[in-house]
């Protein structure tokens, strides 16, 4: 455990992780939510990496990501609505709903980004009713053509927000939120970049950790907190080392202990293709040359790809490039069983990475899950395939 | 390319099936003359596809739900790939080859089993190689991500069809110019030209059958029925393989009359009609000819499909040929269920559950297909509210081994006891 002082007055903990620690377990009733909402604002909540918080913070309201606990859980009621044959994730999270985790909530955006996150919003809209809901299109191509069709639906989630909280987004309240939003990418950045090094100072599950509560914190306590962690960081020893350099890839994962599970047995997880790690905060709002509104479209069309977007090599190609830059040394994909993307495209992946010779292993797991033995046993012979590799 | 223990395709004998059961079909006393030119296509469509090659002309295979009107107008030919994989399967019986074919691909049992043996039939060369892969997003995630795999197994370039999910006028506009960038991809590979006038008499046609197709709904809502039990097949198929073809309208024009006729002298499809059933999703296909021998024996006939049948309101414009085309995709039947489930799409089960006089729906739950069986609580829950109870049938839509005929005769009997009760 890296030992850390938050130095911002704001961050009460004298742990820094332990702070993101907190609002990861007591999710989604963590104290820093329920305090805005006792405050009066809004809360707003989002599936998937295509709504853009931006949005929703420049319209004065909390954005929070919904997922479930991040372990495993009791899917009764998700399954009982959802069926058996749909993601654990999209389980989790309607179960989470249908127990009242997020009576909070004002408001939930989803985008039409794959089979259970559209059936998602649309169980969530009849069984967890809320007073506002909406749905984006969210276009599967990169073309000119998908950014103008996207922008009109983040126009179309705007003027939804603005008739609803009876507000209006200006541009400079949006120039705010992308300087806080980006701040946050680029803090997220250095954090990562640390994990770049031959010993790096944090490990993969407390990274996980950092990066959970990057999405259920307001982004103001967030950054100050990552500052804080990073400073330390940059005083601590690096301490980390393994047989074997992992990427994580493949569905949503919020279990910071299925990494650390997989750090137990030697593995040193250095970076990851996870919508909820690395896709989270890959890219920034570029906005040089256009408006806000299509800077922050640009943005969330063209980041770092889930599996949903076409064609598949985008992706691919920047897995790639991470394995390069973290000197990575084998891949563990981790796909949640029914998560059609992820399977779809296992067998192109597992070529690309065949070519380059990257070793993968493919695990099926459910949402939540932090490591069962026989998915150990399997880790473990992974990592000392790739640590004879090495020698 | 990954092609892998190559046969030579099954077409031909796909091809002879359907030539026997037509065979069938004209012997019997009280064989329908719909029925028989509904073979007639399905012959048509499989000859087409079996003398492609040899006569040199361009294959492109999609997935479903595809605008294949399009693919007609330029004088390509089409292969509908979930179609002719499941035809090889039923027909031939051969779908754990196919299957296993897939599995071989690497695609995990996870994926719907369609899709796994589209895979697999493309791998083993059960189909012809096609020149074109064409794929959208316009049913799930298995269709919007198939094409990259099948592109690789077939060594074929391919089109993705971008789809968008709602169907605003941006949307709209959008889809219209994603089908106008397939149709340079496709005379670019081809060198084949789009020929604008064919395309509008298509749509013209198209504008036809779905009049044809809403008005053969509403026969289906009098009592008895005067389709037979599992007839909406032969629909759905219709517009499966063959969208805006002439003899689809004839087909559809002939059913109509011969419906209009049953209906005025008060004949139905079953002996006695018992039980009229709302069938929401797909039955197993391998179990048809046992459901409609069932259905048959209880005087147990579906009389509305919503998600196969229920055609969305509008117009085609045989001016506007392309526009029509972008349109007619969100009138689809289909498109109702893998869109937005709202409560005007709820309200629609509902509101067909009432004009057709159900007294039960049979859900069939297939294993596979993540976006049917997500909303299966959501129809209980409304239909329940017009006292219409459903009985779910877990199955897959292809593979035999997820439940046997016993199982669902079982499984439908009781149901068929329930609703005795219930009177």
């Amino acid at each position: 455990m890296v030992s850390t002082v938050c130095a911002d007055s704001r961050c009460a903990s004298p742990r820094v992780i332990e702070r993101f620690k907190e609002a990861n377990l007591t999710f989604p009733k963590s104290p820093e939510i329920l305090a805005a909402k006792a405050g009066g604002q809004k809360v707003m909540g989002w599936v998937c990496t295509y709504v853009p918080e931006e949005l929703l913070h420049a319209a004065g309201a909390l954005p929070v990501r919904i997922s479930g606990y991040g372990k495993e859980t009791d899917l009764q009621d998700g399954t009982a609505y959802f069926y058996v044959n749909n993601c654990s994730f999209a389980r989790s999270c309607l179960q989470l709903g249908l127990k009242g985790e997020y009576e909070y909530l004002d408001g939930f955006v989803a985008g039409s980004t794959c089979d259970a996150a559209r059936r998602l919003f649309d169980l969530w809209r009849h069984y967890v009713p809320v007073p506002f809901s909406h749905v984006m299109t969210v276009p599967r191509k990169y073309s000119e053509r998908a950014l103008d069709l996207y922008l009109a639906q983040v126009l179309e989630l705007k003027k939804g927000l603005e008739d609803h909280l009876g507000v209006e987004i200006t541009d400079e309240a949006l120039m705010k939120s992308i300087a806080l939003h980006n701040e946050s990418r680029s803090l997220l950045r250095a954090l990562n970049d640390l994990r770049k090094l031959d010993e790096p100072p944090i490990d993969g599950d407390q990274t996980m950790e950092v990066s959970n509560a990057g999405s259920r914190m307001p982004k103001e306590t967030f950054n100050d907190c990552l500052r804080g962690l990073l400073r330390e960081l940059d005083h601590s020893s690096p301490v980390r080392k393994g047989k074997a350099r992992i990427m994580i890839a493949g569905s949503a994962l919020n279990n910071a202990e299925f990494i650390q599970s997989i750090e137990r047995i030697g593995g040193l997880v250095v970076t990851d293709e996870l919508c909820t790690g690395t896709r989270y905060w890959a890219d920034p709002v570029v906005v040089d040359h256009e408006e806000p509104l299509k800077a922050i479209a640009r943005r969330y069309l063209n980041n770092f790809p889930c599996a949903r977007m076409y064609p598949s090599e985008e992706r691919f190609q920047r897995m790639l490039r991470l394995i390069r830059e973290f000197r990575v040394d084998g891949v563990i994909s981790q796909t949640i069983r029914y998560c059609s993307p992820y399977s779809n495209d296992l067998p192109l992946l597992s070529d690309v990475l065949n070519r380059n010779g990257v070793p993968m292993l493919s695990l099926d797991v459910e949402y939540g899950t932090s490591g069962s033995g026989q998915i150990l046993t399997r880790v473990q012979a992974f990592l000392e395939m790739l640590e004879a590799r090495r020698k | 390319m990954t092609t892998t223990a190559k046969t030579p395709d099954r077409i031909d004998a796909i091809l002879r099936a359907c030539r026997l059961m037509l065979r069938m079909n004209k012997a019997r006393p009280d064989a329908r003359k719909s029925e028989v030119l509904y073979y007639e296509m399905l012959i048509d469509y499989c000859t087409q596809l079996a003398t492609a090659k040899q006569q040199g002309r361009f294959i492109a295979a999609h997935t479903v739900f595809f605008p294949s009107e399009v693919l007609y107008a330029m004088d390509i030919v089409p292969m509908h790939t979930e179609t002719t994989s499941w035809m090889t399967a039923l027909f031939l019986g051969q779908y754990a080859d196919l299957l296993a074919a897939g599995a071989e691909q690497g695609l995990s049992s996870e994926i719907c089993s369609p899709h796994r043996g589209l895979a697999g039939a493309l791998s083993i060369g059960a189909l012809p190689r096609p020149d074109a892969v064409l794929w959208s997003n316009m049913v799930c995630d298995n269709t919007a991500k198939c094409g990259e795999l099948l592109m690789k197994i077939t060594g074929s370039p391919g089109f993705f069809l971008d789809r968008p999910f709602q169907r605003s006028e941006a949307e709209v506009r959008y889809f219209v110019e994603e089908l106008r960038d397939m149709i340079t991809f496709l005379e670019v590979q081809s060198g084949l030209k789009m020929d604008w006038d064919k395309l509008s008499q298509t749509v013209r046609h198209m504008d036809e059958q779905i009049d044809l197709f809403r008005e053969i709904n509403r026969l289906r809502e009098a009592v008895p029925s005067p389709f037979h039990p599992q007839g909406f097949l032969e629909l759905v198929t219709v517009d499966y393989l063959f969208p805006g073809r002439p003899k689809a309208t004839e087909y559809l024009r002939t059913l109509r009359d011969e419906m209009a006729a049953a209906v005025a002298e008060h004949r139905g499809a079953v002996p006695k009609e018992r039980y009229r059933l709302m069938t929401l999703f797909m039955p197993p296909m391998y179990l048809i000819g046992f459901l409609e021998k069932l259905s048959r024996e209880y005087g147990a006939v579906s009389t509305t499909e919503p998600f196969f049948c229920n055609w969305g309101e509008g117009r085609l414009d045989p001016a506007k040929p392309l526009e029509s085309v972008a349109r007619k995709s969100y009138m689809l039947p289909e498109s109702h269920m893998f869109g937005p489930m709202g409560e005007k799409a709820i309200g629609e089960i509902v509101d067909s559950a009432r004009r057709h006089r159900v007294d039960g729906a049979v859900y069939y739950a297939d294993v596979g297909c993540r976006h049917t069986c997500a909303v299966i609580k959501l129809f209980k829950d409304a239909l329940s509210e017009i006292d219409v109870p459903v009985l779910t049938v877990d199955c897959d839509v292809v593979d035999p081994t997820i439940t046997s005929e016993g199982e669902v005769r079982e499984k439908l009997e009781r149901f068929f006891e329930l609703l005795d009760d219930r009177r």
